[in-house]
């Protein structure tokens, strides 16, 4: 499916600020599922960019604004082809979990993060759930992503990043960042795998996955991918429970949030910030050359937490 | 308890005979009367006041600053010691560059090559991933590295711990020679002891060597420290000025388009090199802690750019990582094909289940350490430790086996220092500073800590240890060699 993205924030200060520096993390990467065509970012004011991959793949845009401002509006234009992932079916037993050089491989996602970090009774309740499915890993990831999906019901602004994911477990309710950090939290008290995906969702509704049209205006999506043995990464999505397919467009991954957030920076002065922030997808016919200019739409505002020092750190919803 | 530990003295042998190299100190200090040294250690006191020379003990419930406690006893080191030190210093800090810069900037070869597990550096908290592929000029990561070292009861140096990114106390080695010449001048009489003085040029010259090749020929250095409360302020003050280079705080340093720049009377002026003796996690609140105050934000974008180089290296706790430490003789083989010149303290990892098992069995004899503290704190050393705290250590180890090692005790050496009312053996340690730039150059001697408490083995200065100035003696055919350029 070829999908043309425009990721685009706005900030709009109260009173001038300055020193404004940050990184962008909305470029689609290429893998075995999903090809970028193009990408282009602007920012105004203008800003020299400097573009690198980070340590986990992903296409990073940072740039500074030093002069005093009151507006900073970041665009991210991409277009994207993505497929279907290929079917698997082989099984393999929980027991390849404990093999050293998987776990060798994999430690790094299989510990506790600021995001994912659970307790006793969560690990209890995924080994009921793995257990209850037979034995293998793909079963158990497929039975914790169901468990996660019908256990959290969908609520914007019931929590907010930095929440502790058993409280979110306990309320119930969440945004799809929470429902990838419970499942990749419940998929690693077990020893499975886990990292957390950073993306876009083409659909009219997160929740349902369900597509209206050619154009959707949404925000940045969250899923996971749990490692197989010898199967690799395999993705879920928790939210809509969807097989992750032609849909999704993967930015990149992490441990959690806190590796892939899709802008953060710091800046100085006394202002603080009106946050806009709106993504919009639109299919696009197979051939047709990329880069159209999408007109970014004006969504509700949403405020951003602010820091007494005025240190603030911009994060999406 | 085992039988009474034995232990290498210093300055006299096995026959109770005072080692050649000390002996013109040992004859000098025995002709001093009693009244003699202490006048000599009233002087090194005002001296010291009035100069300002402190360090502050974080956690006490006294005072928080305290004089510089120098013992008057100096440490001698004879000149073919000396050599072998230098070698094997140098080896080991150039393994070490190469195994960080395999890391961040190569084919993490030695992971690939399983000479490294994989799992040990991902789960190392020093492990800096936002500093992945940011490129450091000649490799030379570890700019300034503090290598602590111990002779056990056999005499053969070990060592014991890296301090690869923020090593401190090279200011009190070169104040604890300027204090001895002006106190003891007649001591040094005869002895072509190597001068410590060149610090400042050397460290210079190194920085200097690692700025971007498009700065030019004239780069700017700065000295950016946390601020006056930290502990090490005075350190930082006395070598930016002995460099003749700008103390900075973050607050004095903006960075625009990739460029970083201080704040002067004379307006912007761009900065090339920065050496920092901030923390990783507080130099730049845009990727690591967002709430610090003592950072510069965008500083790493403009490393990564290559528009400054930051020595030390961002990320250099995972090469001085306590479990990583244990692979180092590994690394010289792996890296330089060379057996190591100073070999390792014994010691254990906690996370491979049977070196646990036979700590756990052992723990009141061995030496527990976190994997990423320095400067002494949560060690548990088992001879001395109550019943409780080695239950508290015990539960510790198996929450977290990766944050922590084992170590055999290493029965410090021994050497005279002053007690009050007459000199008396007490344990000592020695910091040797190796500085890396266009070579490895090694400063003659280093840091010598001292544990004032008769039988201590605890030479931290937070901990109550004091130091000596450690002098290291040129070779008859090349007297002085600093001191001809």
């Amino acid at each position: 499916m070829r999908l043309d993205i425009c990721y685009r924030t706005a900030f709009a200060f109260d009173a001038p600020v300055r020193e404004s520096q940050n990184e962008l993390r909305a470029c689609p990467v290429t893998d075995g599922r999903q090809q970028l065509l193009s990408y282009r970012v602007t920012v105004e004011p203008s800003a020299r960019m400097l573009s690198f991959t980070d340590y986990w793949g992903t296409r990073v845009d940072h740039f500074g604004v030093a002069e005093s401002h009151t507006c900073l509006e970041v665009i991210a234009e991409a277009s994207v082809e993505t497929q279907d992932p290929p079917a698997h079916s082989a099984a393999p037993p929980m027991e390849s979990l404990g093999d050293p050089a998987f776990l060798n491989e994999h430690d790094e996602f299989l510990k506790p993060t600021r995001h994912t970090d659970w307790d006793q009774a969560m690990a209890g309740q995924a080994r009921t759930l793995a257990e209850a499915n037979g034995s293998d890993v793909v079963g158990a990831v497929t039975e914790l992503n169901e468990f996660v999906g019908t256990r959290l019901a969908y609520e914007t602004g019931a929590t907010e990043i930095g929440e502790p994911i058993t409280e979110v477990l306990a309320k119930g309710v969440g945004v799809c960042q929470d429902y990838a950090h419970l499942a990749v939290a419940l998929c690693r008290s077990i020893g499975i795998p886990a990292r957390y995906v950073s993306g876009f969702l083409f659909s009219s509704n997160e929740r349902t996955g369900s597509i209206d049209g050619d154009l959707v205006r949404v925000q940045t999506h969250a899923w996971l991918e749990a490692a197989v043995p010898s199967l690799g990464w395999i993705p879920l999505d928790p939210t809509n429970r969807l097989a992750v397919g032609r849909q999704h467009v993967k930015i990149g991954h992490g441990r959690d949030y806190d590796d892939v957030p899709p802008l953060r920076g710091v800046y100085s002065g006394p202002g603080t910030p009106e946050v806009d922030a709106s993504v919009e997808i639109r299919r696009m016919d197979p051939g047709r050359q990329p880069s159209t200019l999408l007109r970014p739409s004006l969504l509700a505002a949403v405020k951003a937490p602010r820091t007494r020092e005025q240190q603030q750190q911009q994060q999406q919803q | 308890m085992s039988a009474a530990p034995a232990f290498f003295d210093e300055a006299v042998d096995e026959q109770g005979r005072i080692r050649d190299h000390y002996r013109p100190v040992q004859e000098w200090f025995d002709r001093l009367s009693l009244e003699q040294v202490k006048a000599l250690e009233g002087q090194r006191n005002e001296s010291f006041r009035r100069q300002g020379i402190t360090f502050t003990v974080y956690g006490g419930d006294e005072g928080t600053e305290r004089t510089w406690p120098m013992d008057l006893f100096p440490r001698v080191i004879d000149a073919e010691e000396w050599a072998m030190l230098e070698r094997g210093l140098i080896q080991r800090v150039t393994a070490l560059n190469r195994f960080l810069d395999d890391i961040y900037t190569g084919e993490q070869a030695i992971l690939h090559d399983d000479i490294v597990p994989r799992r040990l550096i991902t789960s190392c908290t020093g492990f800096e991933r936002e500093a992945m592929n940011v490129a450091v000029p000649l490799g030379a990561r570890c700019l300034v590295a503090g290598i602590d070292l111990v002779r056990g009861a056999d005499g053969t140096y070990r060592v014991l711990e890296d301090n690869l990114r923020n090593p401190s106390g090279i200011s009190y080695v070169i104040e604890n020679r300027a204090a001895m010449t002006k106190l003891l001048p007649a001591a040094f009489a005869d002895l072509a002891v190597r001068s410590v003085d060149h610090y400042g040029r050397s460290l210079l010259r190194a920085l200097r060597s690692i700025a971007p090749p498009a700065c030019g020929d004239d780069p700017t250095v700065a000295v950016l420290t946390p601020g006056i409360f930290n502990s090490a302020y005075f350190e930082h003050a006395f070598l930016a000025r002995s460099m003749g280079v700008e103390l900075v705080e973050g607050r004095d340093l903006v960075v625009d388009d990739h460029v970083v720049a201080m704040r002067t009377t004379r307006g912007l002026e761009r900065v090339d090199v920065i050496y920092r003796r901030i923390d990783d996690h507080f130099l730049d609140p845009v990727v690591f802690n967002a709430q610090s105050t003592l950072g510069v934000p965008g500083l790493m974008a403009a490393a990564r750019a290559g528009t400054v180089s930051i020595a030390n290296s961002v990320g250099n706790g995972v090469g001085d990582d306590k479990a990583v430490y244990a692979y180092v003789p590994d690394m010289i083989r792996y890296y330089l094909g060379e057996e190591p010149i100073i070999p390792n303290a014994d010691t254990y990892l906690l996370w491979e289940e049977d070196q646990r098992a036979e700590v756990l069995e052992r723990l009141d004899q061995l030496v527990v350490k976190p994997v990423a503290e320095s400067g002494g704190y949560g060690i548990v050393i088992g001879p001395t430790a109550t019943d409780a705290e080695l239950a508290e250590a015990r539960d510790k180890i198996m929450q977290d086996p990766r944050n922590w090692i084992a170590q055999e005790v290493v029965n410090l050496s021994r050497l005279p220092a002053w007690a009050g009312d007459a000199f008396a053996p007490r344990h000592i340690d020695l910091r040797p500073f190796v500085l890396c730039g266009e070579q490895v150059e090694v400063i003659p001697g280093g840091l010598t800590r001292v544990a004032l408490r008769e039988g201590s083995l605890i030479v931290n200065s937070s901990q109550g240890g004091g130091s000596k100035d450690t002098w290291v003696l040129g070779r008859p055919d090349q007297p002085k060699p600093e001191a001809n350029r």
